[in-house]
């Protein structure tokens, strides 16, 4: 009997350190077996040429990623404005202000809207928000737009990553305890102030890593991006201009590979790129994180 | 003696349970790829599994490009493909069959004000290929020669896939020579362009029209073809009223080819599985029925044997 336990202890400590180390190595391997796969690219291009030239023609064999990066980093930068002083306000409001029923009925209002396919998304984005964008492109730019654009894209992702940045917050702004904020308030200070130099400063840290989250979600969000924002090959300022994101890139040349030399190189070395541009957020993210965490 | 009769029994009642759920297996068909395809396929999978209750099918779109990935992966069975095999497809080792033929339109949104205008003058190759390829036209007004001036919104697919390559080669160029705002997939375009105005695209003939009353899907319209280049349509280049009058065209080899084009089944190699090689004969013989129905039109007979003769 307790040999037998003995045993099963073991056994568990042992296929504990084995997911582990599992889930440790997973994305080395991903990323050596990307950067293998799109090695054959590396022998004709240096990788600044790569990254930073503008012209696309696959089958005359130039291929620069530049448009697709600007496309990218444009739509996530849009969704992220948009996104983060909602999502602040309304966990401020929920966790500090809101009655507790409140909060009861909208978790699982959002935890549904976490859940809801990209897809879905996307088709809305199609039906209401292209249209919208349309509307207003003629009285805010001048030229009229169609509606498939950098605005639409970054629109529809910001309503996509709020559900996953409103719970992350509301996690975080959870676990003040109510004792400071009462000292603060016996001292005179009004709720607001109680709530903007102890909820919001004290939590620096938390609010950053829900926003890092957020935006490492919108950045790598593939199908509903590529249904609205347009898929144009080139890099513009213009927020009513359509774009090409990575992932869309991805998604929607896969059945080229096949028939045009180098692409599929190219396709690889671009899930490469994203993964070293999403590693790169993470690692901005958690160095503000620990910059913050020293005030 | 006894005891024999009964693991005997039992060893045939395990080798029969390993048939029967291999015979499930084997009875799953999937398909994936063109949306051009992606109807009639529908169609005759419905049909088919009404003979062949036993036979199960899978069928998604996804455009050309992932038809062939996926069947030259193995993912699927067959995968639906609706532009030329190209030589580096072949030389991967593509098996394929022809079924059917349809045609790429160019399409435009009803409520385009130089409709009436198009449809007196209608629009060249060499007018397309300005607007697409060249870039050198971008408004209506200037095109068709009318005083007021209005641009062009181009919409072009942003998915890989067959209705552009052909239309792209229509125009001497690829998919990625084409200009405009890529959407992804047929219905997204036919959607995209019968709400813009100043819209001009491209579908396959069975996403422009509507097959249960024989016109044009609402909101949208064809910018007719001006084939033989004398400025104006013709009475016989004017057949896109209803569906049956384009179909007769593409039948006929009046619309021209590209942007007709045949549309085929592609797989990794002769397919293996005796359901999958069934279904593609049933295709090619009784199926061949339901093709006009559902909109498309016949290939002629030689090639039908010709593809028969490829199923041995």
């Amino acid at each position: 009997m307790q040999l037998r336990r003995q045993i099963i202890d073991k056994l568990n400590g042992f296929w504990m350190i084995t997911t582990l180390v599992t889930i440790l190595i997973l994305p080395l391997v991903i990323c050596i077996g990307l950067y293998i796969k799109a090695a054959p690219i590396f022998e004709q291009h240096s990788f600044l040429e790569l990254v930073f030239t503008s012209k696309w023609e696959p089958s005359r064999g130039t291929f620069g990623f530049w448009p697709f990066i600007a496309g990218s980093l444009y739509v996530t930068l849009l969704s992220f404005l948009f996104t983060a002083p909602v999502c602040l306000l309304a966990a401020l409001y929920l966790t500090q202000f809101a009655p507790r029923a409140l909060i009861r009925i909208m978790h699982p209002v959002i935890d549904v809207l976490a859940g809801l396919p990209s897809v879905i998304y996307g088709v809305w984005g199609i039906l209401v928000i292209v249209p919208f964008v349309s509307a207003l492109s003629v009285p805010l730019s001048g030229s009229p737009s169609s509606g498939y654009s950098v605005l639409a894209g970054g629109i529809v992702l910001a309503v996509m990553v709020i559900p996953y940045t409103l719970n992350m917050l509301i996690e975080v702004f959870n676990t003040v305890p109510s004792g400071l904020k009462e000292a603060s308030l016996s001292l005179g200070a009004t709720m607001w102030e109680s709530v903007k130099h102890v909820v919001i400063r004290g939590n620096y840290p938390g609010i950053i890593s829900a926003y890092g989250l957020g935006i490492a979600k919108a950045f790598g969000e593939t199908i509903a991006v590529m249904m609205v924002v347009g898929n144009v090959v080139k890099a513009s300022g213009n927020p009513f201009n359509a774009a090409y994101p990575l992932p869309a890139l991805i998604a929607n040349n896969y059945g080229e590979m096949l028939s045009i030399p180098m692409y599929d190189s190219a396709l690889m070395f671009a899930a490469f790129l994203l993964l070293i541009i999403i590693l790169v957020i993470n690692l901005f993210f958690r160095l503000l994180i620990h910059k913050t965490k020293r005030l | 003696m006894k005891r024999s009769i009964i693991l005997f029994a039992i060893a045939s009642a395990i080798v029969l349970s390993g048939c029967a759920s291999r015979k499930k297996k084997d009875n799953t068909i999937t398909l994936s790829g063109a949306f051009a395809l992606y109807p009639l396929a529908v169609k005759w999978t419905e049909e088919y599994s009404k003979i062949n209750p036993e036979v199960r099918f899978n069928v998604s779109g996804g455009g050309a490009g992932k038809g062939m990935a996926d069947a030259l992966a193995g993912a699927v069975d067959l995968g639906m493909f609706s532009r030329e095999i190209s030589a580096e497809e072949k030389s991967k080792g593509v098996w394929w069959v022809g079924l059917t033929i349809d045609a790429v339109v160019p399409t435009i949104s009803s409520q385009n004000p130089y409709l009436p205008v198009l449809r007196q003058q209608g629009l060249s190759r060499s007018d397309f290929k300005a607007i697409f390829i060249d870039k050198t036209a971008v408004d209506w007004g200037e095109l068709l020669g009318q005083p007021e001036k209005a641009g062009i919104t181009i919409y072009t697919r942003s998915d890989a896939c067959g209705a552009a390559e052909t239309w792209a080669k229509y125009l001497e160029g690829h998919q990625e020579n084409l200009a405009g705002i890529g959407i992804y997939g047929d219905p997204g375009m036919a959607d995209a362009v019968a709400k813009d105005k100043l819209g001009l695209g491209f579908n396959n003939t069975i996403f422009a029209y509507d097959i249960k009353t024989g016109k044009k899907r609402p909101g949208m319209e064809i910018a007719p073809i001006d084939i033989n280049d004398n400025g104006m349509i013709d009475p016989e280049e004017d057949f896109y009223e209803t569906f049956d009058g384009i179909l007769e065209a593409i039948a006929n080899g009046v619309y021209p080819s590209p942007p007709a084009r045949e549309l085929y089944f592609v797989a990794k190699g002769k397919p293996q599985k005796q359901a999958t090689l069934d279904f593609i004969r049933w295709c090619l013989t009784e199926g061949q029925q339901y093709v006009k129905e559902a909109g498309y039109v016949p290939i002629d007979n030689e090639k039908i044997d010709s593809y028969l003769k490829k199923l041995g």
